[in-house]
């Protein structure tokens, strides 16, 4: 795992810092099928490559952040808030 | 009623100061410690400096500083703090939740350096950062050149005078 985290707050920071959440995935509709909310809350993929993950800054801003790496390389392309809406 | 008494001390309470060859540490007095509460896009909080102007403002995170003095605030200045911020921020008493720690001297930076991965040398002084010390989170300001004051949360704050004891042995 990546051990340097750059924090959109507070700068590069150590792993040990940080809480990880999990996958950053899309909350699907209320009124979705239960097969598509089992899926959101129980099934992930292990990708091998690119992956977006909710990380926690516990030990320091405490801002919920999403942070894009890679799992294969450890290499971190991106983090951000997570209350910062991405414009697509 | 309970048959023990709560007495007030002070968390660091019989912690003499410690002086080594290039640092010290010392535990500042219990004044007043505030939290202050803004929205995360709160980028500073204007009106705070008239009203409170013995109180030092340290940024925590997005939206939230640390006000602090060296004297109890009393109930009726808080009040009236409270109610000139209550369009820009939420204020939560922590004088009695929070412990502040000096270290000073030209050591100072080796000695926190053993326990933070931030970055002490390109640390501005008035700066201030939330981050590890070993396995403990405190807020670290650079007050002087060569001073940094240490924010911990109460019951931590011995455990964390211990290990800057043990941190800074080599000086001494």
């Amino acid at each position: 795992m990546a051990s340097l985290v750059t924090c959109p707050h507070c700068g590069a920071r150590p792993k040990e810092e940080f809480t990880v959440k999990g996958a950053a995935l899309t909350r699907p509709a209320p009124d979705a099928s239960q097969e598509t909310w089992f899926d959101y809350v129980y099934l992930r993929d292990n990708p091998r490559g690119a992956y977006q993950e909710y990380w926690h800054h516990t030990s320091g801003c405490r801002r919920w952040l999403v942070v894009n790496r890679d799992t294969a390389t450890h290499e971190i392309f991106e983090t951000r808030d997570a209350a910062r809406k991405v414009t697509a | 009623m309970s048959k023990y008494r709560v007495t007030l001390r002070p968390a660091l309470d019989g912690k003499q100061p410690i002086q080594r060859n290039g640092v010290s540490l010392e535990a500042r007095p219990e004044g007043t410690l505030l939290h202050l509460l803004a929205p995360p896009s709160t980028n500073e909080l204007p009106c705070f400096s008239e009203y409170a102007a013995n109180l030092s403002l340290r940024p925590v995170s997005p939206g939230q500083w640390f006000a602090v003095g060296d004297t109890a605030l009393p109930h009726a200045d808080l009040q009236a703090l409270a109610s000139s911020l209550k369009s820009e921020a939420d204020i939560v008493d922590q004088s009695h939740g929070r412990i502040r720690i000096l270290v000073r001297g030209p050591m100072a930076m080796r000695v926190l350096a053993k326990g933070t991965a931030v970055d002490l040398a390109i640390f501005p002084v008035g700066h201030s950062a939330t981050t590890l010390i070993g396995h403990i989170t405190a807020h670290v300001t650079r007050i002087d050149e060569d001073a940094f004051e240490l924010i911990v949360l109460r019951g931590f704050a011995e455990s964390l005078w211990d290990e800057l004891v043990q941190m800074s042995l080599e000086f001494s």
